[in-house]
């Protein structure tokens, strides 16, 4: 049964946005209501919104009410750091206790689904990953990303939570790195200046999911019922190289010895974490499987390359505009 | 910085014109000179070949850079990030290898024409997974369909810098039960070496002696997707980089598990990694129809080391035959 009132958390996330988006155009019975620390610049005003900061010891209490006033039913918990920050304090306290308030709040109401934006990164970029990470595989993350380690947290949280609470539906999405005209991270960002740097010697095979694709197997999430975790995958893989050449950018190789003691690359400059923290996934597979994900929600509508173009050619009219 | 975009339009229309008027220009002038130089029809003709199409250079230039945001390059990997565009490329190398290098001869591979995905398990020998590539290369040139199978790299291999996305390109996958699984089911024969890393980092006075054949992972896996192992017996790749001793605390250092000294090297350099040319022979031996046993046969443990040891005799007994009949090890 679909859910008559959704709630957002997260409006200025790319999921929580363009997720409020689609939705408000989709089905527009839907009562949507959308909660963030601050009220987003162009929020539709059929949204009801609900000022929470997460990182508030009383989040929880509040949110309940407000899930409570609204008569909430489901839950899209996306309010996560699309860059991580250097205060690596505040970004535990807003992923991961945040989430905390969160299914807190689920659980003292009414709320029977929650959908949770996870990221197939979780699995992490390691030398004895086999080439595809099944749902099943754990989530190893990555010593020195804090914002990666934190998500993990999130989703053993989110599983523990599961698991006591067996009258609400939870839908884990892992989707890879997005790609497409509107969709900016610290990931995309990497990907925007003309030329590259990547770590010389290796050539890893990427996976990019449209942002297409991933906004409507939230919406699917949401709005039917998928209990479980699934990976959000184009079909699909690249090689690093031959994204960059078709794309008409310039790699820059540097050793591994010399890039990991770099502070300075202007993707990775701000995000407290050492250079490692991102390049290790330019370096070691972590490709996930998107079998399960492709049977639940059907068949991506753009491929890694496909996604890739799009972005690719988004940027291009961007520049030359 | 570059000129305002929108002004390319106009200034490309304006161009060709302009181009016509001159290139006439320049013809007359380049015939009224010949016509006036000393010499046959033949320099004359000559002269008017070598002459170049500058503005057609400069055209094609042009459009060159202008494309040069989308070429029509792709580079299509599949899903296990091999490219067959590389494969074609190496196979002239590898053909070479076969005939002129290593001398491959090969023996009972007719009998191993099943159509479905194959199983091959075999000795790994030489530090480089020469022995991968060729075989792989033997499988693909004798199959009809010409398909490939896919062979297995250990771990510490895969993780070197440009020894991972090399052998990737060319068909090499990280041996892991769930890639092995993968493979099988979709269609893809699969070359495993199940001594692992033992097998690869023996020293040179242990050659041929087969190591213990991991924990029967091959031998359930095969049950599990219903394929049959075939035993290959690889004779001549233990002497492609024999492995003199092992350093162990130097190689610590670069964290690696160990370093090689081989005749070559690191004496060599990168030179090292040129494999010395001994006379190879490849026997394929009698199948084992995996796809027979039950299912649950993949859970039984006593069952499964006794079919991996059966394996692991069958491909010393042909590895003990082709080293009796083996006169030299280079000639």
């Amino acid at each position: 049964m679909a859910p008559r009132t959704v709630a957002i958390t997260g409006l200025a996330t790319f999921v929580g946005r363009r997720l409020t988006e689609r939705l408000r155009e989709s089905h527009p019975n839907l009562q949507l209501v959308g909660v963030d620390r601050r009220k987003p610049y162009s929020l539709d005003l059929s949204v009801r919104y609900h000022e929470v900061d997460l990182t508030d010891p009383t989040a929880d209490s509040r949110l309940a009410e407000a899930f409570e006033k609204e008569g909430v039913e489901a839950v899209v918990h996306a309010a996560f750091r699309r860059t991580p920050t250097p205060d690596l304090e505040t970004d535990h306290e807003l992923e991961t206790i945040g989430s905390l308030h969160v299914l807190n709040a689920c659980a003292a109401t009414r709320v029977r689904r929650v959908v949770l934006a996870s990221t197939s990164m979780l699995y992490g970029p390691w030398p004895d990953n086999p080439n595809f990470l099944t749902e099943e595989h754990p989530l190893r993350g990555h010593p020195r990303a804090h914002c990666i380690n934190n998500r993990v947290e999130v989703e053993e949280i989110v599983a523990r939570w599961s698991a006591r609470h067996p009258e609400a539906e939870v839908t884990v999405l892992r989707p890879c790195w997005v790609m497409g005209p509107r969709h900016v991270d610290s990931v995309v960002s990497y990907f925007e200046p003309p030329v590259v740097p990547t770590l010389l010697g290796y050539d890893p095979l990427l996976q990019f999911v449209h942002e297409e694709d991933c906004l409507r197997v939230f919406e699917q999430a949401v709005m039917e019922s998928h209990p479980g975790v699934f990976n959000v995958v184009g079909r699909g893989v690249l090689p690093l190289s031959t994204v960059l050449r078709t794309a008409g950018k310039r790699a820059l190789p540097v050793p591994a010895a010399i890039l990991y003691r770099l502070r300075a690359i202007p993707s990775q400059a701000q995000t407290g974490d050492p250079p490692e923290a991102f390049f290790d996934y330019l370096r070691y597979l972590w490709t996930a499987a998107g079998e399960k994900g492709w049977d639940a929600f059907g068949e991506p509508l753009y491929s890694t390359r496909e996604a890739w173009a799009s972005f690719v050619s988004s940027r291009r009219m961007r520049r030359y505009r | 910085m570059s000129r305002p975009p929108e002004l390319e339009p106009r200034e490309s229309e304006a161009e060709p014109r302009e181009a016509d008027v001159l290139t006439e220009a320049l013809g007359e002038l380049r015939r009224a000179i010949l016509a006036r130089l000393p010499g046959g029809a033949a320099a004359r003709a000559a002269a008017e070949d070598a002459s170049i199409d500058w503005f057609a250079l400069f055209d094609e230039l042009r459009h060159r850079l202008n494309s040069f945001g989308m070429d029509e390059r792709t580079g299509e990997v599949d899903e296990f990030g091999m490219d067959e565009l590389a494969v074609r490329r190496a196979e002239p190398l590898l053909e070479f290898l076969r005939r002129r290098y290593w001398r491959v001869e090969v023996t009972g591979l007719e009998e191993v024409s099943s159509t479905g995905p194959v199983l091959f398990v075999a000795n790994r020998s030489g530090l480089l997974p020469w022995d991968g590539l060729m075989l792989s290369h033997l499988v693909a040139a004798a199959h009809p369909e010409g398909a490939r199978p896919r062979f297995l790299v250990a771990d510490w291999l895969i993780t070197l810098p440009f020894v991972q996305p090399f052998l990737a390109r060319l068909g090499g996958v990280r041996a892991c039960r769930e890639n092995a699984e993968r493979l099988l089911g979709s269609g893809h024969s699969v070359v495993a070496f199940p001594e692992g890393a033992k097998g690869a980092a023996k020293v040179f006075r242990e050659r041929y002696r087969l190591q213990r054949f991991g924990r029967g992972g091959v031998v359930s896996l095969a049950i599990e997707a219903g394929v049959p192992v075939v035993p290959v017996a690889v004779v001549g790749a233990e002497e492609v980089h024999p492995i003199l001793f092992k350093l162990e605390s130097v190689a610590r250092g670069f964290g690696l598990p160990f370093l090689p000294v081989t005749p070559t090297f690191p004496m060599l350099g990168p030179l090292g990694a040129v494999p010395l040319p001994s006379r190879w022979s490849v026997r394929f031996g009698a199948p084992l129809d995996a796809g027979a046993f039950d299912h649950d046969a993949a859970r039984d443990e006593l069952l499964i080391s006794r079919l991996t040891e059966e394996i692991r005799q069958q491909i010393q007994a042909m590895l003990d035959v082709e080293l009796r009949a083996r006169e030299s090890v280079f000639a």
